[in-house]
């Protein structure tokens, strides 16, 4: 099956842009300091989506 | 693992030995990124319609079902829960399929949930047909948060073969634009690497 390339949205990212990418990610690194792990930050995100499945 | 739909949907891909892996938001804190999303992604890699029939089956023997009819051409099907639903999808991304050294790299996440390697990741964020400011924003911070993880030869590789090339150069421009001291040095480290690791 031949795939083709579609055209995107163009990309333009400003400088605040770039900040704030930088302070999250500061952010979840701040996160696991603090003890939490990515398990435990998926399964809290599965838990406010499934709700009480 | 207590959410049963998605447990549920990895725990029978496993039985049946069909790869399956966690896309979307819900993929993002294995990459070290972390936004709210109210959305259940899910791709499974299968090369039959016997093999997916065999996988709703056993779904719907876990009372998860879908009102659609799956085939294998197909991009992706919907299933419901009890109280909520998720989405299944045949191929990593709307704008390419899965290929054996995509499946290969699949990396495990937790208990039986899967992801895709991060450059794979990267490149179903950079090649979506309806690509957003969220995901070029995804983008950002996995290049900022893995930057010393990312196999940088693989991912000049599958930019390459997938003409997303000049996309992500667009993108490794945010990393000339002059911010402050500490990030300035990070964002070095992301073009030098890009451009010059093996």
């Amino acid at each position: 099956m031949k795939e083709q390339k579609r055209k995107n949205t163009p990309i333009h990212i400003t400088k605040a842009d770039v900040e704030r990418a930088f302070k999250k990610a500061e952010q979840f690194k701040r996160l696991l300091e603090q003890g939490r792990t990515k398990e435990q930050i998926f399964k809290d995100m599965l838990r406010l989506i499934e709700g009480g499945e | 693992m207590e959410n049963k739909l998605t447990q549920t949907i990895f725990s029978e891909a496993t039985r049946l030995k069909i790869p399956a892996i966690i896309l979307g938001g819900l993929a993002l804190p294995a990459y070290s990124v972390f936004r709210t999303t109210i959305d259940i992604d899910i791709c499974i890699y299968v090369n039959s319609q016997e093999v997916l029939d065999e996988f709703l089956l056993a779904l719907k023997r876990k009372n998860i079902e879908t009102l659609q009819k799956p085939k294998i051409e197909h991009d992706m099907f919907v299933v419901f829960g009890q109280n909520t639903e998720a989405e299944i999808w045949l191929k990593p991304c709307d704008a390419f399929s899965w290929d054996l050294q995509m499946v290969e790299k699949i990396q495990k996440y937790i208990d039986e949930v899967f992801v895709l390697s991060v450059e794979d990741y990267l490149l179903t964020k950079l090649a979506r047909a309806d690509r957003s400011s969220i995901d070029i924003d995804d983008i950002l911070q996995i290049l900022i948060n893995n930057l010393n993880k990312i196999d940088w030869e693989y991912l000049r590789f599958r930019l390459k073969s997938k003409e997303l090339m000049q996309d992500f150069k667009e993108i490794l421009k945010a990393f000339e634009i002059d911010v402050n001291e500490d990030y300035q040095t990070k964002s070095k480290k992301i073009i030098e690497k890009f451009f010059n690791e093996k």
